[in-house]
């Protein structure tokens, strides 16, 4: 596989780990992976939104758990510190949703450095999920 | 596995699914052209990721064995 298209909507921790993770892999591979973060994911391209990521429903008493649990496989479990990993591959690209920016108020000004900036998802879908060797949404 | 001068070792034991593979393609990139590499394992991931990945990688695993729940594989590194 030499690309992958992910796109991101569900910031809850759990659930955000899995796309990020398989990310890290494949970046860590040289496939590039182009990631769309839409919805409330949009978030985690912020500062303040990566640092507020917790598991939203179901297994929330769980967190500490599972935090502890990830840490011990090795795995960054801080999801700010997990972007800037998964990053530092160079084989990965972290796209905002410009929808989802205005909804969200992620812009410029507040956007992590490891970002690839604000894009429409016309362009994403066309540009990067189409013409990928697999794509994926989470 | 024998011992063997000149492999680079990496060992994973106690990680899992996805950073033995990240650990791994990190890795290679530090053995030079035929040099061998040695990874150790403990992820029962690793049994069916690394033989695929040296078969997509082109690199070829020479030894594979477990040993009560740790994988070793030695590869060697093939560029080009």
């Amino acid at each position: 596989m030499k690309s992958m298209a992910i796109i991101i909507r569900d910031d809850s921790y759990d659930k955000i780990l899995t796309p990020l993770g398989f990310a890290y892999l494949q970046g860590a591979e040289g496939c590039q992976v182009d990631i769309l973060f839409v919805s409330w994911a949009v978030r985690a391209l912020t500062e303040e939104g990566a640092s507020e990521i917790s598991i939203r429903e179901g297994h929330c008493e769980q967190e500490p758990w599972m935090r502890k649990q990830v840490a011990n496989a090795g795995f960054p479990e801080n999801i700010r510190d997990l972007i800037t990993a998964v990053h530092s591959t160079g084989s990965v690209n972290l796209y905002a949703c410009s929808m989802a920016a205005k909804i969200f108020g992620v812009d410029d000004s507040n956007m992590i450095p490891e970002s690839s900036g604000i894009v429409g998802s016309s362009w994403f879908l066309n540009e990067k999920a189409v013409p990928a060797d697999y794509s994926q949404t989470f | 596995m024998p011992k063997q001068a000149n492999i680079t070792t990496l060992d994973t034991s106690g990680l899992s699914c996805p950073m033995p593979m990240v650990k791994l393609n990190q890795a290679i990139k530090k053995v030079s052209p035929d040099g061998l590499l040695e990874v150790i394992a403990t992820d029962r991931g690793a049994l069916t990721d690394i033989p695929s990945w040296c078969n997509r990688m082109g690199h070829v695993l020479i030894e594979s064995n477990s040993d009560n729940g740790t994988y070793n594989f030695l590869i060697r590194r093939i560029v080009g």
